[in-house]
């Protein structure tokens, strides 16, 4: 039911003789003017003002209620939002109601100079005096009203619907608004205002957290829930639970009922364009380019080759003249020769030589055969080695450093010898073992593919339990994935005991004897205490490696296989990124929150609010009248009245009865009604008092309000029976 | 203005012949004004309350009482009820599933779901 202001300008304000009062319900949501003994308010619109910048003239221009949005284009509206008078229920914004009660009268078609009609107003339960003479100055100094009275929505509402035989006058009037909710007593048909109560939480509140919960829902599709837009949602979807708990546990089980109350919301979302598959030409060609782009880069590599072999092979030729040179070169004049060539010795151009045919070699491509080498060496290695065997003392000190260095040279090359050697024999060992396995595998393709399996399964849960041991419980609470230690996340097993050696190093000095290094074992510690003991920076253990092997001939063999992946257990699942968006993703899916967010009524808690809600404020309101009497709370209950703009809920008036219910004596009557049209009849129960003869008794003129002063005006109270 | 504008009567007039004081004269252009309204807690201030009889209504104790059942505690994400609490972000979620999201959960969301039942914290 989105609402739908009435602004057209009345013509017949002239018409109108000037004791015919204009009627205001003057609430937080909606402003309704018109006359008094009319049936409907002439003008009606949204209580908010905005002042937006006209884009293209730059005045700052004032906008009242609600207006076609495609209008708004026009202005920037980004700096400042609708406003709105109310501060909760309370008009404390003078300026903007203002500018609201201009656009009001003006649309009633007023002329001339000044509003010539008495003016009833409507206002809050006990609003404050302040509020109050401040709307008094601006109706009489502003617009030279003659005469004011001030009254209470509700009240009027339930006054209108008692002379239509809706509620008796004794009763209980409900009125959830829109900042606001009060409960009123009516005894005699009269408002007991000292019985009454009020919880600030309203029609408001509910959009507030349904536009809050779903853009929280949705943060993509935050532009979308717009005021305007949820509070359509809320008016059309939401309803109030009979059961809060048992109606949630529906939806958290999934149930059949849940499924059916679910509404979703599809916002316009059109199918990417379907890319399609490529054509053979366009493969074709493609890999044509590919490969001509592949041929000129082997060709430049080539070039690059032939050019680099063609230099070494100079540089190498001119070592090679110069070393003849050298030769012919008598010894004392080998130094002022070889000054001129930038070398200072023949080693040095031997092993220049040396070097350059290595790297000519290597850039031909020839391998640099590690075996041919060694075994040329091998022959030679008596002759290389030539000093080892020699006993110390039959040795120059020249010689015996040779000998050292030989020695060492002869175990370093053993030493890598050894090692080749190894891990041949590995390499035999992973084949056999690789023949074998094949050969079971033929044997019995089926077992062998379940023992792997098992074998699988066994293994990874040995490495994940080893994991877990080594984070002690971390692994649980998925921050941890950055295996960073930060604020608030739990060391694990290893780190702590790190940083438990390293406070006691810090703080354990100066106890008892210092015995520290006595023994052997007790500078283990330092190597306990570093940062490198962390397992973590171990290379990945047996099992993890066997794990490895398992998995990925798993996937050879088994199609359906698909390895556990490592980070599974300990991660949240997490939507893959990049993924086109589908229908579903423009959905905007109302479960829970049909409910969850009406239900702030009842529980203002929910949202902060530390005050009673709907059901329990009847309790209260009953219990705050004076007079202690079961009878008339009887009557009370017995025509207990509902109104105001927050009523419409489906549910609500089940709820409330079984609520209230819970907290009267058994066997009271209750008896729950809505008030005709629970958003008109509070300006239709006015139109129809204003029309009173009686009703010049209940207003105030200007005369009076200053002879009688703010004292009076704060215990002013209209009389509704007339 | 454009001529939609004008027919649509969007912009509110400047002068009213109805009125006795003009908005232009009261709130005169390019005048600091300050700001000449008060907010509703100064205003409940400024009445002094105190000074007057207690069982006579007023706009502050008409307000209703903080409940006296405890209410139910509900999931902050899902709604659903809520037998749990994290100590690390105060959620309150309602299973293992929930609470790996709010595990996930960067903390200004955190903050936004916590400011939906007024728990967040305000720096001031």
């Amino acid at each position: 039911m989105p609402f739908i202001s009435k602004i057209q300008r009345q013509s017949d304000y002239t018409l109108f003789d000037s004791t015919t009062p204009i009627v205001i319900d003057n609430g937080a949501s909606y402003f309704r003017i018109g006359w008094a003994g009319e049936t409907d308010p002439r003008v009606v619109f949204r209580n908010i003002v905005q002042r937006p910048r006209h884009k293209s003239t730059g005045e700052t221009v004032t906008i009242v209620g609600d207006h076609d949005p495609a209008l708004l284009k026009y202005f920037d509206c980004t700096r400042s939002g609708p406003r709105s008078a109310f501060d909760s229920n309370v008009v404390y914004q003078f300026e903007i109601m203002e500018y609201i009660l201009d656009f009001g009268f003006d649309r009633l078609g007023a002329k001339g100079s000044g509003i010539d009609h008495p003016v009833l107003i409507t206002e809050c339960v006990c609003n404050p005096v302040q509020s109050r003479s401040k709307m008094g100055e601006l109706l009489f100094e502003t617009y030279g009203v003659p005469s004011i009275a001030f009254g209470v929505d509700a009240a009027f509402s339930y006054k209108y619907n008692q002379l239509q035989g809706v509620c008796d006058k004794d009763g209980l009037a409900i009125c959830p608004g829109f900042t606001t909710s009060h409960v009123i007593p009516f005894v005699d048909g009269e408002p007991v205002y000292s019985g009454s109560c009020r919880t600030n939480i309203g029609g408001f509140h509910v959009t507030d957290y349904l536009k809050q919960l779903l853009s929280l829902k949705y943060p993509y599709h935050m532009a979308r829930f717009t005021w305007e837009k949820v509070e359509d949602l809320k008016m059309e979807h939401c309803y109030i639970a009979q059961d809060y708990v048992a109606e949630a546990r529906y939806f958290q089980k999934g149930a059949k009922e849940a499924e059916e109350k679910t509404r979703v919301w599809q916002l316009p979302w059109v199918p990417p364009p379907l890319e399609e598959p490529p054509s053979e030409e366009e493969i074709a060609r493609k890999a044509a380019i590919r490969e001509k782009q592949g041929q000129r880069l082997r060709e430049m590599a080539e070039a690059k080759r032939s050019s680099r072999i063609n230099e070494l092979e100079n540089e190498l030729r001119g070592l090679e003249f110069l070393l003849q040179q050298l030769e012919q070169v008598e010894e004392s004049k080998i130094p002022s020769f070889l000054s001129d060539t930038g070398y200072v010795s023949k080693q040095e151009i031997e092993s220049a030589r040396a070097k350059v045919t290595h790297s000519l070699r290597k850039a031909k491509g020839e391998p640099k055969s590690e075996q041919v080498e060694t075994e040329k060496a091998d022959p030679a290695a008596n002759e290389k080695y030539s000093l080892i065997n020699i006993p110390d003392d039959m040795l120059t000190p020249e010689q015996l450093n040779e000998k050292k260095k030989q020695l060492s040279l002869k175990s370093m090359s053993e030493g890598r010898q050894r090692l080749k050697q190894k891990r041949y024999e590995e390499e035999l060992e992973r084949e056999r073992k690789q023949q074998l396995e094949e050969e079971k595998r033929l044997e019995n393709p089926e077992l062998y593919l379940e023992n792997l399996r098992a074998k699988y399964k066994d293994l990874s849960e040995r490495v994940e339990q080893r994991k877990r041991l080594k984070t002690n419980g971390s692994h649980s609470n998925g921050n941890n994935v950055s295996g960073g230690v930060g604020r608030g996340e739990r060391l694990n097993a290893a780190q702590r005991e790190r940083m438990r050696l390293l406070t006691t190093a810090a703080f354990d000095r100066g106890k008892g004897e210092d015995t520290f290094g006595a023994s052997d074992e007790d500078w283990q510690l330092y190597k306990l205490m570093s940062r490198d003991n962390d397992d973590d920076d171990e290379g990945p253990d047996e099992d993890e490696v066997e794990l490895a092997r398992i998995s990925s001939r798993l996937q050879d063999l088994d199609p359906a296989f698909v390895p556990k992946s490592e980070v599974g257990s300990s991660q949240p699942a997490e939507v893959p990124r990049f993924r086109p968006l589908t229908k579903e993703d423009f959905q905007i899916v109302f479960g829970v929150e049909r409910f969850r967010c009406p239900e702030i009524l009842f529980t203002p808690n929910w949202i902060g609010i530390d005050q009673v809600g709907l059901d329990e404020m009847a309790g209260v309101s009953i219990r705050r009248l004076p007079y202690k009497d079961e009878a008339l709370e009887e009557r009370l209950t017995n025509s207990i009245f509902l109104t105001g703009g927050s009523s419409f809920y489906p549910g609500l008036t089940e709820r409330l009865e079984a609520g209230i219910r819970m907290i009267r004596p058994t066997g009271s009557p209750i008896k729950i009604v809505r008030a005709l049209d629970p958003i008109l009849d509070a300006w239709r129960g006015a139109a129809a008092y204003a029309s009173a003869s009686q009703f010049h008794t209940q207003t105030f003129t200007r005369m009076d309000y200053y002879e009688k002063g703010e004292d009076w005006l704060r215990s002013y109270q209209l009389k509704y029976t007339l | 203005m454009e001529p939609e504008i004008i027919e649509a009567e969007l912009v509110l007039p400047t002068h009213f012949s109805f009125k006795r004081v003009q908005m232009y004269e009261k709130y005169p252009k390019g005048q600091a004004r300050g700001r000449h309204w008060k907010h509703l807690k100064q205003i409940i201030q400024a009445e002094n309350y105190q000074n007057y009889p207690p069982d006579e209504p007023n706009y502050v104790n008409i307000e209703s009482p903080p409940p006296m059942r405890p209410s139910k505690r509900i999931c902050d994400i899902t709604g659903f009820e809520a037998p749990y609490h994290d100590p690390r972000t105060n959620l309150r979620y309602a299973n293992t599933d929930v609470f790996k999201n709010i595990r996930s959960l960067p903390n200004e969301y955190v903050q936004r779901y916590l400011a939906l039942r007024n728990a967040a914290i305000v720096l001031k």
